[in-house]
C-alpha cells in the first residue's frame, strides 16, 4: 500500500528529474528535427503511465478504506511540527486516478502535438513535475505538505503558460496567472497560520478530528480563508481574470492544467476540508453563491468569445463554478462527480480544439475556422465527431456525463433551504441554459459551415496524418464524456450509483444531505433547458444562417466578450495605479533622490579633490611653507595645552 | 647668567623666524639652504641659553650634534645641487616640480 502510494507520487518526480539530467541522451540538441525530443516524450509518458498503474493498484488494494501514513518528519519549530504525510481515502483515490489518467492521455497527445518543437525537455520536465505536485495536493495529509504541491502546480502553470517565452505576451500571461493565484494563496497561508496557532500542527486528519469541537467563529474564519485560497486557484470570481489569458500556453497545457486538474484543485481542497466547512454554514452558503454566480458569469462570457480557446477557458470557469456550488451544498460525491466528468469532457474539448487549430494553420478564431468546415468534415471526420462528443457533454444533453453531474448539483441546491441556495439555484439553472447555447454554438460555428469562396486551404495533406495521430488518443475521453454519467446516475433511474457508494464509507467525509424529491422533474427540466439551448443556438448559428457570422451583436465585442470588463477593471484599478506608482518611484525617488544623491555626492568629491590638487604643484617652497605652517599650528596647539 | 633667558629665547625665535622666512620666500636653492642653516642656528642659540640657565651640559652636546648634522646636510645638499646643475638643471627651486606628479 505504502509502496504503491509512493510509487504513484515518485514516478512523475523521477521523470521530471530525468529530463534535465539526461537531456543529452535523448538527443534534444541534434539529429532530425522531427524526432527531436522523441525519447524525452516517451520517458515522460512512461513515468505517468507507471503512476497511473500505481494509482489503480492503490485503489484496488485500499478497497475503500482510509489510511493515513506518515513518510517522515519535515520540520518542527516553536511548538509547530510539519511532516510529510499522506491521507488516502476514496476521494483522494478517485482524484488521483483522474489526474493520472487525464495526464497520461495528455502526455501522449503532447507527443504528437509538440513534435519538433524547441525545448521539449523543459516541456516534459514541467509536465511531469506538474503531475507530481498535483498528486501531492491530492494525497497530502499535512496541509503544509499540501501547500508545497499547491505552490508547485502554480509554478509549473507559470512556466508552461510562458513555454513559448520568446513572445513577451506569453510570459506576461504566465506572470498574471502566477500573481492572481498567489492572492488566493494568502488565504491558505493565513489558514495554516491559524491552525498552527490552534493546534501546533495542520493536517487534514487533525482538522477532521477537531472540527466538531471548534468554536463557530474560528471555524467560520478558517472556512473563509480556505474559500479564498480555493477561489484564487480555481479562477472563480473575483479572481477569474487570469484563466482566459493563461490560454497563451500550448494547448495540451491548457487541457491539463487549466481545465482538467489544477483549476479544480480549489474545489478539491474544499472537498478535502469538508469536515471543517460543515461546521461553518455561512461559508458553505458563500461558496454556493460564488459558484453559482461564477457559473453564470463564465457561461455568459463564453457566449461572446471568438477565440476557440477562450470560449473553453470561460467555459472552464463556469463549470468549476458548478463544482463550487456542489461543494457549497456539502455534496462531496456530487462535486467529485462534476470534477471528474468535467476533467474528461473539457480536456477532450481542449485537445480537439488543438487539432482544429493545427488543421486551421494556427487559426484561433472560430468564425475563420468555420470557413473550412466542409473540408474539416470531409478530411478529419474523427476530429469532428470527437468535438461533438465533448460539446454535447458540456451542453448537458440528456444521458451524457455532463447531464448527470450537473443534474445532481441542481438537485442538491434545490433541495436546500435558505435564500442563498434559492438564488444559487436560479443562477445555476440560467447558467445551464446558457451553457447549452454556447456549447452548441461552438459546434455549429466551427463544424456546420458550408464551403465559402474565401476558404483558406489550410488542411494540408501532410497535416492530416499528424492530426489523426493526435486525435487517436482522445477516443477514451470521448467515450467517458458520453458514458461516464452512468457511474453515478440519479436515483430515480434505479441504477447503482457507484461513486456515491464508494465515497459513502469514507468516515472523514460528512454525509451529504441529499434530497430526491425533485430529481425526476428536475432531470426533465434540465433536459428541456439543454434542448432549448440547442434550439436557440441552432436558430442563431445553425446552417441556415451561416452566411452571417458575428451578427448576433454578441460576438467578439462588448461587455460579454471582455468578461464584463473584469480584466479591464483590474487593469484600471490595480495594475494601472501600481504601474504609475512604480514609474513615479522609478523616476522621482530612484532617479532624482537616490541616483541624484549619489551623483551629486560624487561631484562634490570631485570638486574638492580638484581644489586640493591645485595645492600640490610640487613647488619646494610651497611644501616648506606648508611644513612650517603645520608645525606652527602643532606647536600653538601644544602651547595652549601647556597653559 | 647675566643675560636673562627670555632675551636669549627671543633672539633664538627671531633667528628661527628669519631663517624660515628666508627658506620659504627665496627662490634660489642656495638661499633656501642658507635659511635652513639660520633656523638651525636659532635652535642652537635656544639650546645654549637653556644649558646656561639650568647649568647642564646636555644642551651643549645637542648643539654640537646639531652643528655636525647641519654640516652634513649642507654638504649633501650642495653635492646634490652640483649634480643637478651638471645635468642641465637650474638653481631656481621652482624648476624642480617632480613632486607635483606632472613630469
Amino acid at each position: 500500500m505504502k509502496t504503491w502510494l509512493l510509487a504513484m507520487l515518485l514516478f512523475p518526480l523521477a521523470g521530471a528529474l530525468v529530463q534535465p539530467l539526461c537531456g543529452r541522451l535523448f538527443g534534444l540538441g541534434s539529429g532530425n528535427p522531427a524526432d527531436r525530443g522523441h525519447w524525452a516524450a516517451i520517458v515522460a509518458c512512461a513515468a505517468v503511465a507507471l503512476s497511473l498503474c500505481a494509482a489503480v493498484a492503490v485503489l484496488v488494494l485500499a478497497q475503500g478504506r482510509t489510511s493515513a501514513l506518515a513518510l517522515c518528519p519535515w520540520f518542527g519549530m516553536d511548538g509547530f511540527t510539519a511532516q510529510a504525510s499522506l491521507l488516502y481515502d476514496p476521494l483522494a483515490g478517485f482524484m488521483a486516478l483522474t489526474v493520472t489518467f487525464v495526464s497520461l492521455l495528455i502526455h501522449i497527445y503532447s507527443l504528437a502535438f509538440m513534435r519538433g518543437e524547441q525545448g521539449l525537455g523543459r516541456y516534459f520536465c514541467f509536465l511531469n513535475l506538474f503531475v507530481f505536485f498535483m498528486l501531492l495536493i491530492t494525497l497530502a495529509d499535512d496541509l503544509l505538505f499540501l501547500f508545497l504541491g499547491w505552490e508547485g502546480v502554480g509554478f509549473c502553470s507559470y512556466s508552461l503558460i510562458g513555454f513559448w517565452h520568446r513572445k513577451t505576451a506569453n510570459v506576461v500571461a504566465g506572470g498574471k496567472a502566477f500573481i492572481f493565484t498567489r492572492l488566493g494563496d494568502l488565504g491558505l497561508v493565513a489558514a495554516l497560520a491559524v491552525m498552527a496557532g490552534l493546534w501546533g500542527a495542520s493536517s487534514l486528519s487533525l482538522v477532521a478530528a477537531k472540527a466538531a469541537s471548534l468554536d463557530p467563529g474560528t471555524a467560520q474564519a478558517l472556512g473563509f480563508l480556505i474559500l479564498l485560497a480555493a477561489l484564487g486557484k480555481s479562477a472563480q470570481l473575483p479572481f477569474s481574470a487570469w484563466l482566459p489569458d493563461a490560454m497563451a500556453g500550448p494547448t495540451p497545457v491548457s487541457a491539463l492544467i487549466h481545465a482538467a486538474t489544477m483549476v479544480t484543485a480549489g474545489a478539491y481542497l474544499l472537498l478535502r476540508l469538508s469536515p471543517l466547512l460543515a461546521q461553518a454554514p455561512l461559508v458553505l452558503e458563500a461558496t454556493a453563491l460564488v459558484g453559482a454566480v461564477t457559473a453564470l458569469y463564465g457561461a455568459l462570457a463564453a457566449l461572446a468569445q471568438k477565440d476557440i480557446k477562450r470560449v473553453l477557458a470561460y467555459s472552464t470557469i463556469s463549470q468549476v463554478g458548478y463544482m463550487f456550488l456542489a461543494a457549497g451544498c456539502g455534496d462531496v460525491p456530487g462535486c467529485l462527480f462534476q470534477l471528474m466528468s468535467h476533467a474528461f469532457f473539457k480536456s477532450l474539448l481542449f485537445m480537439v480544439a488543438g487539432c482544429l487549430i493545427r488543421a486551421g494553420g494556427g487559426e484561433h478564431d472560430i468564425f475563420k475556422l468555420g470557413r473550412m468546415a466542409s473540408r474539416l468534415r470531409r478530411e478529419l471526420p474523427g476530429v469532428c465527431i470527437l468535438f461533438a462528443c465533448g460539446a454535447v457533454s458540456l451542453a448537458a444533453l440528456p444521458f451524457t456525463a455532463g447531464y448527470f453531474s450537473k443534474g445532481r448539483i441542481l438537485a442538491d441546491v434545490l433541495g436546500l433551504p435558505g435564500w442563498p441556495y434559492a438564488v444559487s439555484a436560479v443562477l445555476a439553472l440560467a447558467a445551464a441554459f446558457v451553457t447549452a447555447v454556447y456549447a452548441v454554438r461552438l459546434v455549429y460555428v466551427v463544424l456546420a459551415g458550408q464551403a465559402r469562396e474565401s476558404a483558406p486551404a489550410s488542411v494540408r495533406g501532410a497535416d492530416v496524418a499528424g492530426i489523426n495521430r493526435m486525435a487517436g488518443v482522445l477516443w477514451p475521453l470521448a467515450i467517458l464524456s458520453l458514458g461516464f454519467g452512468f457511474v453515478n446516475p440519479p436515483h430515480f433511474l434505479g441504477l447503482t450509483a457507484w461513486l456515491d457508494a464508494a465515497l459513502a464509507n469514507a468516515p472523514s467525509l460528512p454525509a451529504p444531505a441529499l434530497s430526491f424529491r425533485f430529481e425526476p422533474a428536475l432531470a426533465a427540466f434540465e433536459a428541456a433547458l439543454a434542448l432549448a439551448g440547442l434550439w436557440l443556438a441552432r436558430r442563431l448559428y445553425g446552417p441556415g444562417q451561416r452566411g452571417t457570422p458575428a451578427r448576433t451583436g454578441l460576438d467578439g465585442t462588448g461587455m460579454l466578450a471582455s468578461g464584463f470588463g473584469l480584466d479591464a477593471l483590474y487593469v484600471t484599478v490595480v495594475a494601472g495605479p501600481y504601474r504609475r506608482l512604480a514609474l513615479l518611484v522609478a523616476s522621482s525617488l530612484d532617479q532624482t533622490v537616490l541616483d541624484g544623491g549619489v551623483t551629486k555626492g560624487a561631484g562634490a568629491f570631485l570638486a574638492f579633490s580638484k581644489a586640493v590638487s591645485g595645492l600640490a604643484r610640487g613647488r619646494i617652497t610651497d611644501s616648506l611653507a606648508a611644513l612650517l605652517a603645520a608645525m606652527a599650528a602643532a606647536l600653538i596647539y601644544l602651547a595652549s595645552r601647556l597653559g | 647668567m647675566i643675560v636673562p633667558l627670555e632675551h636669549v629665547l627671543i633672539l633664538a625665535a627671531a633667528l628661527f623666524a628669519l631663517g624660515a622666512a628666508c627658506a620659504v620666500m627665496r627662490r634660489g636653492v642656495i638661499m633656501i639652504l642658507v635659511g635652513v642653516e639660520i633656523m638651525f642656528t636659532g635652535a642652537a642659540v635656544a639650546f645654549i641659553g637653556a644649558a646656561l640657565r639650568w647649568q647642564s651640559l646636555d644642551g651643549q652636546a645637542a648643539v654640537i650634534l646639531a652643528m655636525g648634522l647641519a654640516a652634513a646636510e649642507l654638504a649633501f645638499g650642495l653635492a646634490l645641487l652640483v649634480h643637478a646643475r651638471r645635468r642641465g638643471g637650474s638653481l631656481k627651486s621652482d624648476r624642480y616640480t617632480g613632486l607635483g606628479g606632472r613630469t
